[in-house]
């Protein structure tokens, strides 16, 4: 399948790619992902299951893929892990209780060799609430320096006034692009 | 007879013989250490008894004491209970001082009478003294509450600014009010509480609560871990539970003045409340999950005596 989709990729002209948004739950995905779509946050409930978002931005195709983050949905998001190009690491960044949580769940995926060559991003979502940890705090206690294995971004964020989203998803595309379009 | 075997024995018997006389040593040697450690023990003996008197005699003072609180009159009981808690703690030093020569038995039955003291003091401290009553409106930006045990308090958080990140953590038998509409909410590891919010305008998340009552408005919640919880639920999304036990919720229904501009401030409807639509994620099936019920009408509180 790998193969196959590798040949779809090169035939296709205009310049797709399928980006999955993960992370613990309450942590914003959702949230994030409406607000980048233009769409009302209040009426957002706890994601059960997956939403699937297809978005033209910058003249690209994104296929964003959002799966809840409740710890009994956690074991089926390697179900989405195929035909990954990019990663949103989404973290709830006033939640210091569960950092560590956050911390093993992004390394857990991260030795996953399906998504050995996908770009990761990592969002410092609510940066509007006070007592917020800043990016480089959690660059820290996340231990980000560590990851050696993937192309890596933290940018903080809040999906509630949009502050950098757009700022992340550009640095995601280039990177996207640099890394699958070189041949045209 | 094999003379090598016999040149051996002839070797060892001086050899037998200064062995003797230094087992003969070493038993009188050893005689003298035993009477030392006895004399030793004896001293140590003494010592205890002084102390158990003394240990005696300042627990029947602190007993005393204990047992006139309920004759002291009322604007000298906070005094005298603080007198009872010094003379406890003095008595707990003493212990400690004490612990070199004490048996470990000694110990433990010093410490548990002292237990027993402080804990009389306590209960009666509580049942003669009003319970406190802390209050602060000061608008600081992030409320934490950690670790508050055993106490009944009520805490008046007003705030006109939305953005308020609120955190319980550990606390237990506590009524806690969270009036205004703060932005966001954090309940862990609550036990036998009660907690009242005004309109959250985004989430509450919930873990580990244990016999409480929550009466709360937000747009998502979600409730993790927890059991025998009552909530009393305003919610304008979806509220999940995930690992939760004997939940029962009603709507929202804690009235008070303002409550309207609240709502309107936390950009909640107040006409939409979900609070039927639970997904419980432990529960897939299209069956009404056993882990939560509705509080049937009859049976929902109708005033929050407590926080009025």
């Amino acid at each position: 399948m790998g193969f196959l989709t590798v040949l779809k990729k090169m035939k296709q002209k205009e310049k797709e790619m399928r980006i999955l948004m993960l992370g613990l739950d309450n942590a914003g995905k959702t949230t994030i992902l409406k607000r980048f779509n233009g769409e009302p946050i209040n009426t957002i409930s706890p994601t059960l299951g997956f939403n699937i978002k297809t978005l033209e931005h910058r003249g690209f195709k994104l296929n964003m893929w959002d799966v809840g983050g409740q710890k009994s949905l956690r074991s089926y998001w390697r179900n989405y892990f195929e035909c990954t190009d990019g990663l949103i690491w989404v973290v709830d960044s006033a939640d210091k209780r569960r950092l560590d949580d956050c911390k093993k769940e992004l390394f857990v995926l991260l030795q996953e060799e399906r998504l050995s060559g996908a770009t990761l991003l990592i969002f410092a979502n609510k940066q509007d609430l006070p007592g917020a940890c800043s990016k480089e705090e959690l660059r820290d206690i996340l231990e980000l320096d560590a990851i050696k294995t993937h192309h890596w971004k933290i940018i903080s964020c809040s999906a509630v006034t949009g502050e950098n989203l757009l700022e992340g998803m550009d640095w995601i595309i280039d990177d996207i692009a640099a890394r699958i379009f070189t041949l045209d | 007879m094999d003379p090598l075997i016999s040149i051996e024995n002839f070797s060892e018997k001086p050899n037998k013989i200064t062995a003797l006389t230094k087992r003969e040593l070493e038993r009188q040697l050893n005689i003298q250490k035993r009477k030392d450690d006895k004399e030793l023990l004896s001293a140590s003996n003494e010592k205890l008894e002084i102390f158990e008197t003394i240990f005696a005699e300042k627990r029947s003072h602190i007993e005393n004491l204990i047992k006139n609180s309920r004759n002291t009159a009322k604007n000298e009981l906070a005094d005298h209970f603080n007198t009872i808690s010094k003379e406890i703690l003095t008595l707990q030093k003493y212990v400690a001082a004490s612990n070199i020569f004490l048996r470990h038995y000694d110990l433990q039955r010093c410490q548990n009478t002292l237990q027993e003291l402080t804990n009389k003091a306590k209960y009666l401290e509580n049942e003669l003294l009003p319970k406190k009553k802390f209050s602060f409106k000061n608008r600081a930006k992030e409320r934490t509450l950690k670790k508050k045990r055993k106490m009944k308090l009520i805490q008046h958080c007003s705030s006109p600014k939305s953005v308020e990140r609120c955190l319980l953590r550990k606390i237990e038998n506590c009524t806690v009010v969270f009036k205004g509409t703060p932005s966001t909410l954090h309940l862990n590891h609550l036990n036998n509480c009660k907690v009242f919010t005004g309109p959250v305008s985004t989430s509450i998340f919930a873990e580990n609560c244990t016999n409480c009552t929550l009466v709360i408005a937000c747009q998502q919640l979600r409730l993790h871990s927890s059991h025998n919880v009552q909530i009393y639920l305003h919610v304008t999304s979806r509220a999940i539970m995930e690992d939760c036990k004997d939940i029962a919720v009603a709507p929202y229904n804690w009235i008070y003045e303002g409550v309207e501009k609240d709502f309107e401030n936390a950009h909640l409807e107040k006409k939409v409340n979900n609070w039927r639509c639970i997904d419980d994620f432990n529960w897939l099936s299209e069956k009404h999950s056993p882990n939560w019920k509705e509080i049937p009408e009859n049976e929902r509180i109708q005033r929050w005596e407590e926080i009025e």
